[in-house]
């Protein structure tokens, strides 16, 4: 038996030799540049794409795209590297970490690459409201890429079934209470609404009734030392809430894409998610239902007009890169700008074209109108403010943490327990974490 | 006789129901990657198989690039269980045969590492492994590991039970003690290597933080992060066919090894528990 | 014990291989966590020395009690039933019937799966839309529950899928505990009138305490460190942080939410505990060989 057992190893080891003996290294030519994201699923082969592209008509430069893992462990594990020295040219990072990029002392300024390389770059062909969201005192301090916002898809099917107008989705939160209860009335449904990035759309509905997250001009005008709710507004909106939570018309979608699929499969009607799910929600349902989207739901006139808000990510560079280095980021960042680039991103992932030229072109080609869809987000975005601090989007330190409080909170109303109690206890906890961050810079 | 009979019977019955209710998610994972996406959908669930499991199969395949995350696991899996083994047999060999200044404190060392799992010193080692350049190397995914608690307690537990004579004999042969181990024990410990290499390869082949943190590029990555990335999915109705189509594959090789050496294994288990 | 005694340095160079990886890998490192847990850490690696501030903190946070909590539960589940139901099986398939040796390794393959790997299959199994378990739930309840959102259904999602994964190992070690309870005693015990039942508490139970002992052991190990993975791919610590067990806590605070002092402090009590627990295994298994010899 030893023997058998001995055998057994003797094939274990050989096989490993085999493998161990198969990997072998190339050396490298061009200039390579580490590029770290977090584009996963159908996104994942469009941004290879538009890399492989890119070295396919650069032979002497190489962006080498590495998917690093969630947003988060992107954000977390550069830091990590950058303080052993061993981080990326280019990191994509959330919007969540705008403010702790700009703290952290690792990149350099968008608006400084061209500056440092001697070359001019107009900054002013982005479209405004992406520049005014990732902009420090007038100045763009990160590359824009894959931009989004948030919108409302619904189930125009189902609104037929149950005697409504499609052409007419509800545009109030009072109107898509009333709305998700006639669909459960009418069998249509057992639960009308869900989102994706719950506290994501609180942000947003602050952003759209032009009202502040936080203090210090919504963490534009200077670090924020606490958030601004709970207030009337919340209130009103939470109370909303809490209702269609109780009367099922809400039901709770988890942390980011988990409501998606209860909205392809028909389980609801009305869905709030970035506009990025658009086209793999479209392939998705095909021809099972029809897909329409609008704008997101207002609370009342009496508060003011803002915006929906700028999310998605942005690509930061170490300020370790060499000039050589610099150059060929330089260069991407350029090809990524480019109209046709611009347009296949868009047009493959959902997130907005960047440029103000690239939604020319889509305009002209024909394309908003052959997929209206696409437009939504446009149009919502580009309708709003963009130059006051609430709808330009909050920034702080700790955003991460911040929105998981928030979430938490909802996640405690969506079970039943009281609003406000709920989101007092999460401002709480977010002062707490503006307090701490604070304290680095006295 | 009859009252036996019946016994047998209902326990066999028993068995077999537990039998079949263990084995269910295993069975319901093969029957979904033998679906389309639109009939692991479907209502009522199809619980029996279809005929899409080779197009599954190769859809995970490629969408993952199963081959290095195999190969990558393959080679950590193997080196890290071949490197336990002989750093365990060495020192369990050390605390069994020998007296010597410091044991009392040395032994207890080495029962640290069950109690210092990796997420409690995650960022520090990887802070350590960054500055020395070894992200995304081997060396970063297998040397840390290579101190097993398990290991040293297996082989020593096993060494105590060595007769004293052996050692005796041999020393009065002019043996050395490392021929002594080579030509002696080693050949004793077959069934321990064996159940170990079970353990550790299992171990291994399933370790997921570590390699996740300490590996970023493509060609780096490992099994386990594979069926990760196929889980996780932007795309909302998560495509149940291709995640288990995934799953059965990564599955396959620490299922293999644990069948080959089943016996080696119960026998090493039986050996550690009979003490 | 001692061998051969003609060896001065060799007992050294054997041990070395085991001591140098433990020292720069596992005690360098949390030597430095130890360090680090006095300090807090900004988002760009800047230090400040806070004292005990974070251990104070820790133990006043209702997250840290919570996680405490949860983790003290969920370990609880996985022991009492993970081990009560192996027992079960271990025993029947230990009868004297035909096949038990078809049985034993018919239950043994969960073993080889891995914490993911059962954490994706039991999702589907109670997927909201989809899953199995949702399905009968709702049938037999009208109420359809859901894991992404409730506390409790993601609880017992994480709770089943460990049992099951755990099964193989314990039921293995089991059987081998089983096997080396000596026949000749329960038969007496049978002899003296005792039913089955009072046969195995009186007599098989208290023989196997050495195996319960090492499987608890074991089994608190899996629960307080290897569910690890199922949690990061299958609930991410939510809903409502009900899965977000201590070593999902460190995870998660020193890397995501960027408090590796808050973390490293959680790192080096969650080290106390599993320590207490382990002295304790040593303890035995130690004073077991003692007396063996």
């Amino acid at each position: 038996m030893f023997s058998i057992v001995a055998r057994r190893m003797a094939v274990a080891v050989l096989v490993l030799a085999f493998v161990l003996g198969g990997i072998a290294t190339a050396a490298a030519q061009p200039v390579k540049v580490e590029f770290w994201h977090s584009m996963t699923g159908s996104r994942l082969d469009v941004l290879n794409k538009v890399v492989a592209d890119f070295n396919a008509i650069n032979p002497n430069m190489q962006i080498e795209p590495v998917l690093v893992g969630t947003y988060e462990e992107c954000l977390a594990r550069f830091r990590a590297a950058y303080q052993a020295g061993q981080e990326p040219g280019i990191v994509q990072i959330y919007e969540v970490g705008t403010q702790a990029m700009h703290d952290s002392g690792m990149i350099i300024p968008a608006y400084q690459i061209p500056e440092r390389l001697g070359e001019n770059w107009d900054f002013g062909q982005y479209i405004r409201p992406i520049v005014q969201y990732y902009s420090k005192d007038g100045n763009l301090w990160s590359w824009p890429f894959a931009s989004s916002t948030a919108m409302i898809y619904y189930n125009a099917d189902h609104l037929r079934a149950a005697g409504l107008d499609p052409n007419k989705p509800p545009t109030t939160w009072q109107e898509m209470y009333e709305y998700g209860l006639k669909l459960i009335e009418a069998g249509v449904v057992k639960n009308a609404l869900s989102f994706g990035w719950p506290d994501w759309m609180f942000e947003n509905a602050l952003a759209l009734h032009d009202l502040e997250y936080a203090n210090m001009g919504n963490g534009r005008e200077g670090r924020p030392t606490s958030v601004s709710w709970p207030n009337e507004f919340t209130d009103e909106l939470l109370t909303i809430w809490s209702k269609m939570a109780r009367d099922g018309v809400w039901i709770y979608g988890g942390a980011e894409y988990n409501a998606n699929g209860a909205f392809q499969s028909g389980e609801i009607t009305f869905l709030m998610q970035s506009t990025s799910s658009l086209d793999g929600i479209l392939k998705t349902v095909g021809d099972a239902f029809e897909v329409r989207t609008t704008f997101l739901p207002r609370l009342s006139d009496e508060y003011p007009r803002g915006n929906s808000l700028i999310g998605g990510n942005s690509l930061y560079v170490s300020n370790r890169v060499t000039d050589e280095e610099l150059r060929v980021i330089f260069e991407f960042f350029k090809y990524i700008s480019r109209t046709d680039v611009a347009v296949y991103w868009h047009k493959n992932t959902g997130y907005f074209p960047a440029t103000n030229a690239a939604v020319k072109a889509l305009m002209d080609e024909g394309w908003f109108t052959q997929s209206p869809n696409h437009l939504t987000a446009f149009l919502q975005i580009l309708s709003g403010k963009s130059d006051t601090n609430a709808s330009a989007g909050m920034r702080m330190g700790p955003f991460a943490q911040a929105r998981e409080w928030v979430r938490t909170a909802l996640e405690k109303i969506a079970n039943g327990e009281d609003q406000r109690a709920a989101l007092q206890y999460s401002a709480e906890q977010i002062n707490a974490l503006l307090r701490e961050y604070n304290e680095f810079f006295e | 006789m009859k009252r036996k009979t019946i016994q047998a019977v209902a326990t066999h019955a028993i068995l077999l129901i537990t039998l079949a209710l263990v084995a269910f998610p295993m069975y319901y994972a093969f029957v979904m990657a033998t679906h389309t996406h639109q009939d692991a959908y479907a209502f009522p669930p199809i619980l029996s198989p279809g005929r899409e499991l080779w197009n599954n199969l190769k859809e995970a395949w490629s969408r993952v690039n199963m081959e290095t995350l195999l190969k990558n696991s393959l080679i950590i899996a193997v080196v890290v269980s071949i490197g336990k083994i002989i750093f365990s047999i060495l020192a369990a060999f050390a605390f069994t045969h020998f007296r010597f200044r410091g044991s009392w404190f040395l032994f207890p060392l080495c029962m640290v590492t069950q109690m210092m799992p990796l997420p409690v010193r995650v960022i520090p080692l990887y802070r350590m492994m960054a500055s020395w350049g070894w992200l995304n190397t081997y060396r970063a995914l297998t040397i840390p590991y290579f101190a097993s608690t398990t290991g040293i307690i297996l082989f020593r537990q096993f060494y105590l039970t060595v007769p004293q004579e052996l050692a005796d004999a041999a020393r009065v042969d002019g043996t050395t003690a490392l021929q002594y181990l080579w030509h002696v024990l080693l050949p004793l410990s077959w069934t321990n290597i064996a159940a170990l290499l079970v353990i550790e390869f299992v171990y291994m082949w399933n370790e997921y933080l570590w390699p996740n943190i300490a590996t970023t590029a493509a060609d780096m990555r490992v099994a386990q992060i594979g069926l990760r990335m196929l889980y996780t999915s932007e795309r909302g109705a998560a495509e149940w066919n291709i995640i288990m189509a995934g799953l059965l594959i990564i599955m396959l090789p620490p299922l293999v090894v644990l069948i080959l050496f089943r016996k080696q294994f119960a026998e090493g288990i039986a050996m550690q528990t009979t003490k | 014990m001692n061998r051969f005694p003609n060896y001065r340095f060799l007992p050294y160079w054997l041990v070395m291989p085991s001591i140098i990886v433990i020292v720069i890998f596992l005690i360098f490192p949390f030597a430095q966590a130890i360090n680090l847990s006095f300090h807090r850490v900004s988002p760009f690696g800047q230090l400040r020395n806070v004292g005990w501030r974070n251990y104070v903190e820790m133990f006043a946070s209702p997250e840290y009690l919570f996680s405490l909590r949860n983790t003290v539960i969920f370990s609880a589940l996985v022991i009492g039933v993970g081990l009560a139901v192996s027992l079960c099986i271990a025993l029947l398939t230990t009868q004297k019937i035909r096949g038990t040796a078809f049985y034993q390794i018919a239950f043994i393959w969960t073993y080889a799966m891995s914490p993911i790997i059962a954490g994706v299959m039991w999702s589907l199994i109670f997927d909201p839309s989809i899953g199995v378990a949702t399905r009968i739930i709702s049938g037999l309840t009208g109420y359809s529950i859901n894991y992404f959102t409730e506390p409790v259904a993601a609880f017992i999602l994480v709770t089943a899928a460990s049992v099951w994964v755990m099964l193989g190992y314990n039921i293995c070690f089991f059987v081998a505990g089983l096997q080396n309870v000596p026949h000749n005693l329960k038969e007496a015990a049978w002899i003296d009138g005792a039913s089955p039942w009072q046969t195995f508490w009186k007599v098989t139970f208290p023989l196997l305490s050495p195996t319960t002992a090492f499987l608890v052991f074991v089994n608190t190990v899996y629960a307080f460190f290897q569910s690890f993975g199922m949690i990061d791919v299958v609930t991410q610590g939510g809903p409502n942080r009900s899965t977000e067990f201590l070593i999902y806590k460190i995870y998660r605070d020193g890397f995501g939410r960027m408090q590796e002092g808050q973390a490293a402090a959680q790192s080096v009590f969650l080290f106390v505990i599993v320590a207490i627990i382990g002295a304790v295994q040593i303890y035995t298994s130690t004073r077991k060989s003692v007396y063996d010899r």
